[in-house]
């Protein structure tokens, strides 16, 4: 593999080994000891060694780091209790030992084949990254796919310090598909790509400071990205949660209304949107002025 | 489900060096996930697992296995596969991938 390949092609443990030093990745129960979900195993569903999560220590710039990765390919990347459980053990590994923990995210978020146990494997991870946080121990969230980070995996990447973002890659709770449902097609159009990525993708979320850096769909733009932030952590306080809250509330003040994502674009600085639509990473950052 | 083990006659792996296990491919529609080890006993012998979500088709499944213990030099190894309806091409590729990060260490 070399370090010209796209990201999002990349499988879980290849990203793994683009985005850290030479082979200083050393997984933790790996596929041999075969840690498979009971639950997918009784529903007659084919299981998979690793439970759709890559997990170990590793080294970036000469640090060390926790990292994991999910695996989309198999239902989805999404949370069951081993997967889960996996989860939870590393960010509580990187709280102990004060290591900054990496979260490679390609997940729709709880699996539904076992809805309680994931859900409480999620919340259970979010308490560990906020150990984490506490400990002022930076996490980083990394979403690259279209898979991208929903449900409630959504919800975990925005527990995390810092999100890097491709263009590629979506954040958001409901998916297209689910809110179609729901709320009708006029409503939104799931089928409509442009929109979708309009309203979940890299690029607006951004714009809106959800992803704190935009950067190329490439190993190495998103480990000098992820090597940026290492150093840095904030520690969840009630002042800092009210200046969030306060911030959410001006934005749907700004946006509640608007049903055209062009109009959000233009108002957080983006004059140009057929280029920018075009505009990949760093270029596109530059041609927004981006603000809170 | 479909689930079924058998061990093939091939020769001894030539190599001692490189990983003790590999694998190969992902648990998706389509798709199959290989995981060759070292160190099974006998050692002119492959030991194949197979797990799969579409049964009915063990007979491919024993001639595609047998051919790669055939030409492969892959005794003294534990092969387990989790299957969601793989087509015997894939299968052939996917066991000859894992059989390669095992032997060269390219994963």
């Amino acid at each position: 593999m070399t370090g010209t390949s796209l990201f999002h092609e990349q499988t879980a443990r290849q990203r793994i080994a683009a985005l850290v030093d030479p082979r200083s990745f050393a997984e933790m129960l790996p596929p041999p000891e075969r840690l498979t979900s009971p639950y997918l195993a009784q529903l007659g569903i084919p299981v998979s060694f690793d439970d759709g999560v890559v997990i170990g220590k590793a080294k970036l710039g000469g640090k060390e780091i926790y990292i994991a990765a999910q695996v989309g390919q198999f239902v989805g990347g999404a949370v069951g209790e081993i997967h889960g459980a996996k989860l939870t053990g590393l960010f509580k590994a990187a709280a102990r030992d004060q290591v900054p923990c990496v979260l490679i995210i390609e997940s729709g978020g709880v699996r539904l084949h076992e809805g309680s146990a994931g859900e409480i494997a999620i919340a259970e991870t979010m308490r560990a990254i906020f150990e984490c946080r506490a400990k002022k121990v930076p996490t980083i969230a990394v979403i690259a796919t279209d898979i991208g980070a929903y449900g409630g995996i959504g919800i975990l990447s925005t527990c995390c310090d810092f999100r890097v973002m491709t263009e590629h890659g979506r954040l958001g709770i409901s998916g297209p598909i689910v809110i179609e449902k729901w709320m009708g097609k006029k409503a939104y159009d799931s089928a409509n790509r442009a929109l979708v990525w309009k309203t979940s993708g890299g690029k607006t979320k951004y714009l809106l400071g959800d992803a704190d850096a935009l950067v190329h769909d490439s190993a190495d733009a998103i480990r000098d990205a992820v090597a940026k932030l290492l150093g840095k952590s904030s520690a969840i306080t009630l002042t800092s949660v009210k200046t969030r809250q306060k911030e959410l509330e001006k934005r749907l003040k700004r946006f509640g209304d608007t049903a055209d994502p062009d109009a959000v674009w233009k108002a957080m600085g983006v004059r140009d949107i057929a280029g920018a639509s075009l505009a990949s990473g760093p270029e596109f950052a530059a041609m927004a002025k981006r603000g809170k | 489900m479909e689930k079924f083990a058998k061990a093939f006659p091939s020769k001894p792996l030539k190599t001692t060096a490189g990983k003790p296990w590999a694998l190969a491919g992902v648990v998706g529609s389509g798709n199959l996930e290989v995981l060759v080890e070292r160190g099974s006993r006998p050692s002119d012998a492959m030991d194949c697992h197979v797990e799969t979500s579409i049964p009915g088709y063990k007979a491919s499944w024993l001639a595609a296995l047998a051919d790669f213990a055939h030409h492969y030099p892959a005794g003294g190894t534990k092969v387990t596969i989790n299957d969601q309806g793989a087509p015997p091409v894939l299968v052939t590729l996917r066991l000859r991938q894992a059989y390669d990060h095992l032997t060269k260490g390219e994963k």
